[in-house]
């Protein structure tokens, strides 16, 4: 289970120390998450995903979702509140979390030089897996994402569908207990964002739990059993998908998205919508 | 897995996919052992050439003033009238048209000047080195015409007239010494600049290139500490700067090898003095010059965002590498108490003492000991800018 509680991030603005002579000032975009030289990109945001169940993490583009998920990931710091990765705290053992964590974004790259056994080894052993462990699972995955037919070619020479599924198996490789997917099926054709989909709903089955971000409001509806939607660094909503549908005035899901991302008035204005 | 399994892993995994990598390879191994042999035969061949066509090349001239001076002897001299006197006779000269025109003045007192209009600015012309030996005969002939006419007959009488003291240079320095001086000067500078050129494209590779092939973010993830995610990486670095240096080693011994026949057996006997004690102190001397650049370059890698901001970052860097190093090669700069601390000079000074066979132990220990240090804290400021989200996901 993930208990994410009153997260916040902020990031300090890089501001030129000084300019050409006679050149204007940038002029800076109006964002009321700014701060003097603070950037707020995510601001107490609290949530809980249990296990067993997929969470999906919504909102538009520069809403603070992939800041939340790095911080999630433990790639940064929080600047306030934590998050509990089965009681274990992001904060006080990120060690420990990462070990419990799987991390998976549509553009995670991948050792071009390398075969996917390579890096699954790599991977593996950066793990602390033990190596038998190691070569069940990487054979286990392989024969899951039917990857048997380029495990040994070099990953530079993959299709994009094929990458993603090497990104895949690298991320449950350690078998984590809880899985972020970051936009996974994003520029990916039919086929291959079928193989995450029905992962995302395999891991499910297998007790883990599943933060997933996305953009495809059909991904939500056939795989979320709650979403939390994030507009401007702050959770908007949070609750199960036909709630969100009800709240956004009923009708179609990407309808009720734009209907609640849009009540955005004055600063920190909007109301908060937490239907169960 | 413990620590160094961890560092070890990260290593191989590294090292593989340098090997793996063809730019690296060039760099690393292609470049040192290819290019210098090449490079350093293409230049003795070209000056070579230059000097013999020089030496063999028949000088064209003309004269004018007085006369009665007796025509350059030889098959490497004709002589051409120029219509015009002295003025078009040098004209012709800054023309090309003539390689020198002699402006022959009057005898006076038994003395007889002759000026010599030649082109000064061309390097390879041995004009004026030819015409000054031609005159030097004739002079010697006439100077012992008038001395035989004045009574001093034979050439052991007329050099004690002419020369009554005569210094007879003796050098104290050793064979080793002496070649190692020119031997010495360009071996660092040599070993120096193909250890930041081995080194620098898997830096760049690393750091920016993870970052900019959007690996970095999952490697950021493993439960591993960043300062051995670091450490694992600076070792391939740090390795492939000293294959780099040692195979520029290799390459120069090629083309000694090449040379044999042209050599000396002087520098075949200095490079047999230095020994295995000294040659193995130059090869020790490498570990914290690799160390100070895989650090310098790893540090500005992970601080780039991109592959292309890394190599713009270092480019410049290139000169600040080969300054100090040539430093060294420069006549009377000489390891002591304070060149010792400067680093890369004080390497490239240690390698020289080392192939002369003057190093003295202090100075050696001081030159490895501060270069390790220096080496130290950068890898320090690598480690650091590592775990700086403000780095590591700059923007």
């Amino acid at each position: 289970m993930l208990e994410v509680v009153g997260l916040s991030k902020s990031f300090r603005m890089a501001e030129p120390k000084w300019r050409w002579p006679g050149r204007k000032p940038v002029e800076v975009v109006r964002d009321w998450r700014r701060d003097g030289a603070w950037f707020h990109a995510v601001r107490d945001v609290s949530f809980t995903a249990p296990s067993g169940a997929v969470l999906g993490l919504l909102g538009p583009n520069g809403a603070g979702k992939t800041t939340l998920m790095r911080v999630l990931a433990t790639a940064l710091v929080p600047t306030r509140g934590t998050a509990l990765f089965d009681g274990v705290d992001l904060t006080q053992d990120p060690t420990a979390v990462r070990r419990k964590l799987g991390f998976l974004s549509g553009d995670t790259g991948l050792y071009e030089r390398l075969t996917p056994r390579e890096v699954l080894r790599y991977f593996g052993r950066l793990y602390g897996m033990e190596a038998k462990h190691l070569e069940e699972r990487i054979m286990m995955l392989s024969a899951t994402l039917g990857m048997g037919g380029f495990m040994e070619r070099r990953c530079g020479a993959l299709s994009t569908g094929m990458k993603q599924r090497v990104s895949i198996a690298r991320a449950l490789l350690h078998d984590p207990e809880v899985v972020v997917f970051d936009e996974p099926t994003t520029g990916l054709d039919v086929a291959a964002a079928e193989t995450i989909l029905t992962l995302v709903e395999q891991c499910r089955r297998e007790g883990k739990t599943v933060i997933l971000s996305t953009h495809h409001m059909h991904e939500v509806e056939r795989l979320c059993d709650a979403v939390v939607l994030i507009h401007e660094g702050t959770r908007r909503f949070s609750g199960t998908v036909e709630a969100m549908r009800e709240a956004g005035g009923g009708g179609a899901l990407d309808r009720a998205f734009l209907a609640l991302v849009s009540t955005t008035g004055a600063k920190g204005a909007a109301t908060e919508v937490t239907r169960g | 897995m413990g620590r160094v399994g961890e560092i070890g892993t990260i290593f191989r995994k590294e090292m593989l996919e340098v090997g793996r990598d063809r730019k690296t390879l060039i760099f690393m191994i292609l470049l040192p052992v290819v290019l210098i042999p090449l490079l350093l035969q293409v230049t003795m061949s070209i000056m070579g050439d230059a000097q013999r066509e020089a030496s063999a090349k028949v000088l064209v001239y003309a004269v004018s003033g007085a006369e009665g001076l007796a025509e350059l002897a030889g098959p490497g001299f004709r002589r051409e009238s120029v219509d015009g006197g002295e003025g078009a006779a040098v004209a012709a000269v800054a023309e090309g048209r003539l390689d020198f025109a002699l402006e022959v003045k009057p005898e006076v007192d038994g003395r007889r000047e002759v000026l010599l209009h030649y082109d000064n600015a061309s390097l390879t012309s041995k004009v004026r080195e030819r015409v000054e030996d031609a005159f030097g005969e004739m002079s010697d002939r006439i100077r012992g015409e008038r001395l035989v006419g004045l009574g001093v007959v034979g050439k052991a009488r007329q050099d004690a007239l002419l020369r009554p003291i005569a210094v007879v240079p003796s050098g104290v320095a050793s064979m080793r010494e002496v070649i190692g001086e020119q031997v010495g000067s360009t071996l660092p500078f040599i070993l120096i600049v193909f250890c930041f050129l081995g080194a620098m494209y898997p830096a760049i590779d690393l750091a920016a290139g993870e970052k900019e092939r959007g690996t970095l973010q999952t490697l950021l993830l493993v439960p591993v500490a960043r300062w051995r995610l670091v450490v694992g990486k600076l070792l391939v670095v740090f390795v492939t700067g000293v294959v780099a240096a040692v195979l520029s080693l290799v390459g120069l011994g090629v083309w000694l090898g090449l040379q044999s026949g042209q050599l000396e057996g002087a520098l075949g006997e200095v490079l047999g003095a230095i020994g295995v004690v000294d040659l193995s102190l130059i090869g020790a001397m490498l570990v914290p010059t690799s160390l100070i650049f895989a650090s310098l370059l790893l540090g500005i890698s992970i601080y780039a965002k991109s592959f292309k901001e890394a190599q713009s970052y270092i480019a410049p860097l290139n000169m600040l590498v080969m300054v100090p190093a040539f430093m060294a090669t420069l006549p009377g700069v000489e390891l002591d108490l304070a060149t010792a601390w400067i680093p890369v000079t004080n390497v490239a000074l240690a390698v020289k003492d080392l192939v002369k066979g003057t190093m003295e132990t202090e100075l050696l220990v001081i030159v490895f000991a501060s270069s390790m240090l220096v080496g130290a804290a950068l890898l320090w400021v690598s480690t650091w800018w590592f775990s700086r989200e403000s780095v590591v996901f700059r923007r």
